[in-house]
């Protein structure tokens, strides 16, 4: 009896799920109100700022919290958000003074005070996380608060880069007595000042977040609620754009999904400026060539041989701009001095005639490493695309070797790889941080490149705020690197979402910043 | 002696019958068909596995299936057919190095341990058993992740790491064989009469046991095939600059479904399915031909040896086992 | 070899095979944290390399504790496994245990799905290849078996997806981003936790979602089954009381329903729960084709992180889970069958 029963109500439920399936299973989607779900194949690794230095941490604290500078829409300048002003108040840019806005407060109620900001930036160094970005706050000697709404960095040296730092979500502000001193706070439990709250954090699932009522800011949320919506697979994430099951997937689509969803119905694809690249690195010591001067000559010949504009049109479908300075386009001093130097098409002449001079005999065997594991598939047609380059010009003969990202970022720094693909990613976005990380002795790159020159140059451009004295810094910067090709850029990303019709505001925010403005999205009701 | 021993080992195909003879005749088909595509691949395939261009012209981009490129072409420019045909040749090298280097170890491995006996069995039984419930599939990456650097992302990084994977099965089957045959009255007598250890070993024991080899080998070979695509699949296998590799390009192939290009995907695909087809008859058809006692008519065996949750040997022996032992690979 | 008869013998044998499975999985554990730490990288170089310079890099390392003694690292993880504390990921902080509760029972709910479709496909067709043997259902069932067993899991996957993108079925996760958000998650198990709220929409969503990659994973396995199922068939209509049944003039029908099936089906179940818990291992690939939020496709991301904590502690549950499946049914086994003691 009781079986039977059960069995009746089992049937009974089945038919009505079906029943209301038949009514249109999309229903559940359209009384979603002012929420907007974004979909993206990167997963964050911490919402603490003390332990992120990575992306997709960084979208949701950016909207969770608040830094003291940020970057405007648009812009590559650090402007105030939590500090009502900043500026260095010495001739030696060594000393650095917010004053912060008043009545700013934390999501718990609390207000946010200079105590605030001081606790994080130290436990930020205290706790110096190893997935944190605790080594970019290396150069600051003490921060202090001078009373309730005034904060004092005290900076080793000279640093024209600290206004732009100061946006990088790292350095948000957490409240004091919430969080610990000397750990992270767990991700699920966020408390900033920011535009939004974390309503539910499920790692590899999903993020939700929804609009903070006591966000004291200038520019409150357009929608009422955001998830963000975890992929592996970048190719699951496109079908959700197109099935309508997510309004924006951004980071990242496959150029061939792009290129599929270009002119899709019901979606538009948007892109804009970004400061993403990738290029090529010699270690001066283990690649080819007798002496320095056929070493350069095969740096040379080499950045005058590679077809960025190929690689960009048939490997990445115009998806990627060929790049021509190590500064991307969009950064503030950005140059072309590869372009300048060697013009924007290939020249194999010019190249013959390069290793010629330096008695170079060709073809100049090259071997050439890359990673399938950590730049995307597409990785394998962009060097499969070098090699025929290369190979096609008759002057180097060049293999092809590859290997899994964690054997490959221990073995290229470690002078194992002569020539290797890397890709760079801003920690924030001042020239300067697409200069000193290569171009330095002390370089990660570890490629034992010295100029003497271009360490002079950099130690002006980072200790001056002058525009005129960093520009001219900057494009001789620019020349020397080119003329010594340590390393070769080949192109830089542009930022591509696809979007659902009536999904509004992502345009907006895509600049060099890479900061994703949640806030700006607005979607038809 | 050479003679005698093929004769041994084809007498029982002639005179197999019916079912059993046509699934081996398949299976020899298909894997020859393929073994003629691997080694004349460079006559055979219209281009290069890494060619994008031909006479100047570069190809499309995923440009459907025409007259030039009867298969299409891929994401990067490369000629399908061309990859397909590519593919087969890296297939059979992985295939066959995989299989040669889990004999070379598994099978003295077995010997040793089954015939000894003892404390060192116990532990090497112990170990390989332990690796056998390892997600065999971690076991591969890893083992891909630690070749990579020395011999980089090609064919025998990829053999040695489904090689790994494989030697516990090998190991098992011939060390039960070993101790079933072991206490065989014509072992006893021979040991009984004096036979040196080695004479024992090589004639009586080691003889019979290899007779279970080659059904084992072509078995675990269709399991390799997938293996392979497997690593492929997840992006640890054998790279497209290295050679051409049926799951990598189905890998890429993913992408493509979304956007009902299906060309890419489908014809490697289809080489996996068939290749493993083709093995999997052909290691059948040597099951049915040299165990004579699943045919037919036959006087069953205790059921109970068709279990896993029992031995290995009795995975092979029987026609319908779950592969090779324990672990199909299907998923 | 030869033992005293009955329960004393069933005994010493439930003893040994108990006392066997704890080295077993010792080595497992000892091999899954050899492997990780032989494996080049760890988890701040496969965050941070080509970001900070070695230096710094080394910094990091030495503060997590990376470089101390291999040795003391083993000690510290054994340790950790005896008092049941499989720890935190090193890389998102999340607690092993509840990777296992949200991800395991993803993969948990799509291999019970699986299994429905491997035992509805399997069944029959194995009863009927074994019934009418040599006939038409024999060659197709048998040819079936082998031919769905080359195709791997993920190739099917992309031929269904194939065809599910021009239906518009959705193809990827568990379940719609607004229903995964909606959902109150009592049992992890989206199916019945849609029922207990009550939602059919919900339900429905979920249900659609599961349909494909529990149909690909599923069918990939009946193959196995079909096989197995024939050879039992075909091994019990031979037996003694299958003949002693005829010889009594029971009609042919029912000497198959009621007798021989039944016997059957017998090792089949024993070996179902050794492809079941295969089919756990078997799941990352299509987790990976199906972006399933399981606990395979969680293991290829931490362990292309290198994060050791959360790649030993799913590697460690799973090898006790298999280890014990096995030991389960090799148990099982020596009930049913005293003939399993003497071997």
């Amino acid at each position: 009896m009781t079986k039977v029963r059960s069995l009746l109500v089992l049937g009974a439920m089945l038919a009505a799920a079906l029943l209301v399936a038949a009514c249109g299973s999309d229903s559940s989607s359209s009384d979603s109100g002012g929420t907007i779900i974004r979909g993206t194949t990167d997963q964050p690794i911490s919402y603490d700022p003390a332990g992120a230095y990575d992306l997709p941490s960084y979208d949701g604290i950016y909207s969770m919290y608040q830094n003291l500078l940020t970057v405007e829409p648009g812009g590559n300048k650090a402007v105030p958000e939590a500090a009502d002003s900043c500026d260095f108040t010495d001739k030696d840019n060594k000393v650095f003074e917010c004053t912060l806005k008043s009545g700013l407060k934390f999501s718990d109620g609390s207000d946010l005070t200079a105590e605030d900001v001081v606790f994080s930036f130290e436990r930020n160094v205290e706790i110096a996380d190893p997935n944190g970005a605790s080594s970019l706050l290396a150069n600051m000697k003490s921060i202090e608060a001078k009373g309730d709404d005034t904060v004092v960095f005290n900076l080793k040296e000279p640093d024209a880069t600290w206004p732009l730092l100061l946006t990088t979500a790292s350095f948000a502000i957490v409240p004091s007595d919430v969080y610990p001193a000397n750990k992270l706070q767990p991700s699920d439990q966020v408390v900033g000042s920011g535009r939004y709250t974390l309503a539910d954090y499920q790692p590899g699932q999903q993020t939700v977040m929804e609009k903070n009522d006591s966000y004291q800011g200038a520019d409150p949320a357009k929608n009422d609620r955001v998830i963000i919506q975890y992929f592996d697979k970048a190719s699951a994430l496109k079908l959700a754009v197109q099935n309508g099951d997510v309004d924006i997937a951004y980071r990242s689509l496959s150029p061939t999904d792009i290129d599929s969803l270009d002119g899709a119905d019901g979606l538009s694809v948007i892109s804009g400026n970004g400061t993403e690249i990738r290029y090529l690195v010699f270690n001066t010591k283990l690649q080819p060539g007798d002496n320095d001067a056929q070493k350069l000559a095969i740096r040379q010949a080499v950045a005058q041989t590679i077809d960025r504009q190929s690689i960009a049109d048939n490997v990445y479908n115009g998806t990627v701009q060929p790049l021509y300075s190590m500064i991307p386009q969009g950064v503030e001093f950005a140059n072309q001095g590869f372009s300048d130097k060697y013009g924007e098409a290939p020249d194999v002449n010019a190249a013959k005639q390069t290793l010629a001079d330096a008695g170079v005999d060709t073809p100049v065997p090259l071997e050439v490493w890359w990673t399938p594991s950590h730049y995307g598939a597409a990785s394998g047609d962009e060097y499969a695309e070098i090699k025929r380059q290369l190979d096609e010009s008759g002057l180097f003969d060049v293999t092809l070797k590859s290997t899994e990202w964690n054997q490959y970022s221990t073995a290229a720094f470690t002078d194992k790889y002569p020539t290797y693909q890397l890709g760079w990613f801003p920690d924030y976005p001042d020239a300067d941080d697409y200069t000193s990380p290569f171009y330095l002795p002390d370089s990660f790159l570890n490629i034992h490149y010295d100029n003497a020159e271009m360490n002079k140059l950099i130690g002006q451009e980072k200790s001056s705020d002058d525009p005129q004295v960093r520009q001219q810094a900057f494009d001789r910067i620019g020349e020397i690197g080119a003329e010594d090709a340590p390393t070769i850029p080949i192109w830089q990303a542009d930022q591509v979402a696809a979007v659902r019709d009536g999904v509004h505001g992502v345009e907006e925010t895509f600049d060099p910043s890479f900061i994703f403005r949640f806030w700006l999205i607005s979607k038809d009701q | 002696m050479r003679q005698r021993r093929l004769s041994r080992f084809l007498g029982p195909i002639r005179e197999s019958t019916g079912v059993s003879r046509w699934i081996f005749w398949i299976g020899v088909a298909i894997v020859a068909f393929f073994v003629i595509l691997a080694v004349f691949a460079p006559l055979l395939a219209p281009y290069g596995f890494d060619q994008v261009s031909a006479d100047g012209v570069r190809f499309p981009k995923q440009g459907s299936p025409d007259g030039t490129h009867p298969f299409g072409t891929t994401v990067g420019n490369y000629d399908v057919l061309s990859r397909v045909i590519w593919g087969a040749r890296t297939a059979i090298e992985v295939v066959v190095l995989a299989v040669v280097f889990s004999l070379v170890i598994g099978v003295p491995l077995g010997l040793f341990s089954g015939y000894v006996g003892g404390r060192a069995d116990r532990v090497l039984v112990l170990i390989m058993d332990a690796l056998f419930a390892f997600p065999y599939i971690l076991l591969a990456i890893v083992i891909a992740f630690l070749l990579s650097d020395k011999l980089g992302q090609g064919v025998v990084t990829a053999a040695i790491a489904i090689t790994a994977v494989y030697v516990p099965q090998y190991f098992r089957v011939v060390r039960n064989h070993v101790i079933s045959v072991r206490e065989e009255p014509y072992v006893d007598a021979a040991r009984a009469l004096g036979a040196p250890r080695r004479t024992i070993v090589s004639r009586y024991v080691l003889q019979n046991v290899i007779q279970s080899v080659p059904a084992l080998a072509t078995l675990n070979a269709a399991d390799a095939i997938l293996t392979l695509a497997a690593l492929g699949f997840l992006g640890y296998g054998i790279q497209p600059t290295d050679a051409a590799e049926w799951g990598y390009d189905l890998q890429r192939a993913i992408d493509d479904a979304g956007a009902g290009i299906w060309w890419t995907g489908l014809y490697p695909g289809l080489a996996i399915v068939l290749l493993v087809t083709g093995f999997t008859l052909l290691g059948e058809g040597l099951n049915d031909v040299i165990n004579p006692l699943i045919r037919a008519r036959s006087t069953a065996k205790p059921e109970i040896e068709e279990q896993p949750g029992g031995e290995g040997e009795a995975a092979i022996l029987s026609m319908d086992p779950p592969r090779g032992g324990e672990e199909p690979r299907g998923p | 070899m030869k033992e005293s008869s009955g329960s004393s013998g069933l005994r010493t044998y439930v003893l040994t095979r108990l006392g066997l499975a704890l080295p077993t999985v010792l080595i497992l554990l000892t091999v899954v944290f050899l492997l990780m730490r032989v494996a080049p990288g760890d988890p701040i170089t496969a965050a941070l390399g080509a970001r900070l310079p070695a230096k710094e890099l080394e910094k990091r390392k030495k503060e997590a504790g990376y470089d101390k003694p291999i040795l003391q690292q083993y000690g510290e993880y054994l340790g950790q496994v005896v008092t049941l504390d499989l720890g935190e990921s090193v890389t998102d902080n999340r607690s092993v245990t509840s990777i296992l509760a949200e991800n395991g029972t993803a993969t948990l709910e799509l291999t019970l799905a699986a299994f429905t479709v491997t035992l509805l496909v399997g069944i029959p067709l194995g009863l009927l290849a074994g019934r009418y043997r040599d006939g038409p259902w024999d060659v197709g069932g048998r040819l079936y078996g082998i031919v769905i067993y080359a195709f791997p899991v993920f190739f099917l996957g992309f031929l269904f997806q194939l065809l599910a993108s021009e239906v518009g079925w959705p193809t990827s996760g568990r379940a719609s981003p607004i229903v995964e958000f909606d959902l109150n998650k009592v049992t992890h198990f989206y199916l019945i936790d849609t029922l207990i709220q009550g939602d059919f929409n919900a339900f429905w969503d979920v249900l659609q979602h599961l349909f494909l990659p529990a149909l690909v994973l599923g069918l990939t396995i009946s193959g196995v089954l079909i096989r197995l199922i024939r050879v039992n068939l075909l091994q019990t209509m031979r037996g003694d009381y299958v003949e002693a049944a005829r010889a009594r003039g029971v009609s042919e029908r029912r000497v198959v329903v009621n007798h021989a099936f039944r016997n059957a089906m017998v090792p089949v179940v024993t070996v179902a729960g050794l492809q079941f818990a295969i089919l756990l291992g078997g799941a990352v690939l299509t987790e990976e084709t199906f972006n399933w939020p399981g606990i395979g496709s969680e293991l290829v991301r931490y362990l292309n992180q290198r994060d050791y904590v959360a790649v030993q502690g799913i590697v460690t549950v799973f090898a006790i889970a298999v280890v014990a499946v096995s030991l389960l049914i090799d148990l099982i086994n020596a009930f049913i069958d005293p003939r399993v003691r003497y071997r």
